[in-house]
């Protein structure tokens, strides 16, 4: 059970003059139970390649196979729950319910069975069930993004991908927005995150995806990217691999602020942290 | 970003070299030709103009198609309706309705006209960036007296700017809704009306939400729709007399078709 892309080239507006090359020569694969993150600058194609996960996009060459079925075959979208920037805008029904039993419903799924998906996926983003019969325009941005994602999950995809998830999301929502992927991902499903920010996502993925000009310039796990020599690392990791590199016992896998302070105090005056 | 659909195709063609007010010109030249078509003769001598300004451009039969063909549905129906509502010496019946003869010559003429009228809109927009156009119209508008009505022209091309400048945002935002959409399961054959539905709510919500953005950003910035100059310095060459010329007069060769048939 994976997607398994190999050698995947793709371009926009193809022989036209605004032809436009996205994809070069990709091959990567994601298993089943993945926590996976694809990153790279903007317009380096990351949306592009999520595209073609779920057959929103058909390569020009190369192959797109989910469980092997390739996507230019068959329909493979129930299993693939795509989310994409500002998801909130996609809503559109006269009630909570009548929208997030959109997905499920045109996957064929009826009656008490879509009642309790509908259910299930209002739970795991924590939305009350009194607000089911609520207009979604009626609640708060936050609540018609959880809404927006319980619209995605309630179809009970096996893969789960989500574009720039994070974009303006303050610090703490970010948080519970990777708990509540953490939550998903410890239930099977694979998660596939999108963003060009690297330190929030990196501590929680099994693997990286770094892409650049539409092509994959780096795949392993996230130790393997701290310790690679010649990869754009993000300031904190960098400041202390720089340390570690110089002969300084700290830990470089780290993001947090406050943990990379802990360790350079440590070093500076090793008795004082000890007693706090 | 967006497709092709109605957009400016960067090049360096005899048309792109135009001043934009010829190109304009010649557009209403051929809307009265159009509108004015008959018969089939003159149907073909504008397709015949159409192609040597198609050949004449950089334009692609892509781009021409891919103005045309989102319209289909409107076209299709645009038939349709001439052709069950036009009274006349019935052909065929279908579903108890009538089709006759005279409804199918006149749902074809009409929808003809449309075609054409999209094709040589898309040579004008594939050849010219929208801001020239809008200032073009601008200096085109300038003598004439419509500050009795309370406008101005500066303020009819300010509107123009700003409806040409949102019809790729809003075709952006419409694939963005349609592949999200889609992703949900989205079957427009199964469920066309429940497909309608879904994409026209937040389409609407999204424009309102631009609509409201700009208003904002133009009274922050003190917007008073007096007169401004424009960056674009329009030069009406030597070639433009030329092209308008030879234009014009073919324009009221097809003008005159139908009467010069008649000697
Ligand atoms: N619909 C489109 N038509 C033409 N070019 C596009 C389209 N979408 C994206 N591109 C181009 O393809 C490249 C990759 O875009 P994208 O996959 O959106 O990048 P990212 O998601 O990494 O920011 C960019 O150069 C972008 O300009
Ligand atoms: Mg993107």
């Amino acid at each position: 059970m994976s997607i398994d892309i190999k050698n995947l080239i793709f371009s926009y507006n193809r022989s036209t003059s605004l032809e436009k090359h996205a994809l070069n020569d990709v091959s990567l694969s994601i298993k089943k139970g993945d926590f996976v993150l694809i990153s790279g600058e903007v317009g380096s194609g990351k949306s592009t390649l999520i595209k073609h996960m779920n057959g929103l996009l058909k390569p020009c060459s190369g192959s797109v196979e989910v469980d092997g079925i390739p996507t230019h075959k068959k329909d493979i979208r129930s299993k693939v729950g795509m989310l994409f920037q500002f998801p909130q805008k996609q809503l559109f029904g006269k009630t909570v319910d009548e929208d997030i039993s959109f997905g499920p419903a045109n996957f064929g799924i009826k009656g008490n069975q879509l009642k309790k998906q509908v259910h299930e996926a209002m739970d795991l983003m924590f939305l009350d069930e009194s607000i089911a019969s609520v207009s979604p325009f009626d609640l708060s941005g936050g609540q018609m993004r959880l809404v927006a994602m319980a619209g995605v999950l309630a179809s009970k995809p096996d893969y789960l991908i989500l574009d720039e998830p994070a974009s303006g999301l303050d610090a703490k929502n970010r948080k519970i927005l990777f708990s509540i992927l953490k939550k998903l991902n410890s239930k099977g499903i694979s998660i596939i995150v999108v963003s060009h920010q690297i330190s929030d996502v990196l501590p929680l993925v099994d693997r990286l995806f770094l892409i650049d000009s539409g092509k994959i310039v780096f795949k392993g796990s996230p130790d393997e990217y701290l310790r690679s020599t010649n990869l754009y690392l993000p300031d904190i990791p960098w400041i202390m691999k720089e340390l570690h590199d110089r002969g300084f016992d700290v830990k470089f896998d780290i993001f947090d602020i406050d943990e990379a302070f802990y360790e350079v105090s440590s070093l500076l005056n090793p008795q004082k942290v000890d007693e706090q | 970003m967006t497709g092709m659909f109605f957009s400016y195709i960067p090049g360096n063609s005899l048309l792109h070299r135009l001043d934009p007010r010829s190109k304009i010109i010649g557009i209403m030249l051929a809307s009265i030709l159009i509108f004015r078509a008959m018969s089939v003769y003159e149907m073909l001598a504008i397709g015949v103009v159409f192609s040597i300004l198609f050949l004449l451009s950089s334009t692609t039969v892509k781009a021409v198609y891919s103005s045309v063909y989102p319209m289909r549905i409107i076209l299709i129906f645009i038939f349709t309706i001439h052709l069950f509502f036009t009274e006349g010496s019935s052909i065929l019946s279908v579903f108890g309705m009538n089709i006759s003869y005279e409804g199918l010559l006149k749902g074809s003429t009409v929808t003809l006209r449309f075609i054409y009228l999209l094709m040589f809109a898309s040579l004008l927009t594939s050849s010219t960036p929208s801001s020239l156009i809008t200032v073009g119209i601008e200096r085109l508008l300038r003598p004439f007296p419509l500050k009795v009505l309370g406008i101005s022209s500066f303020d009819l091309a300010a509107m123009m700017s700003m409806s040409l400048y949102f019809v790729p945002l809003l075709h952006g935002s419409f694939n963005d809704l349609k592949d999200a959409q889609l992703s949900r399961g989205l079957d427009m054959k199964r469920h066309p009306f429940k497909a309608m539905y879904s994409l026209t709510v937040p389409m609407i919500r999204v424009a309102f939400r631009m609509a409201d953005d700009l208003a904002m950003s133009m009274e922050s910035r003190c917007y008073q729709g007096v007169h401004r100059t424009s960056i674009f310095d329009l030069r009406f060459g030597r070639m433009d007399f030329l092209c308008i010329s030879i234009f014009g007069l073919l324009s009221a060769i097809i003008f005159f078709m139908p009467v010069l048939q008649d000697f």
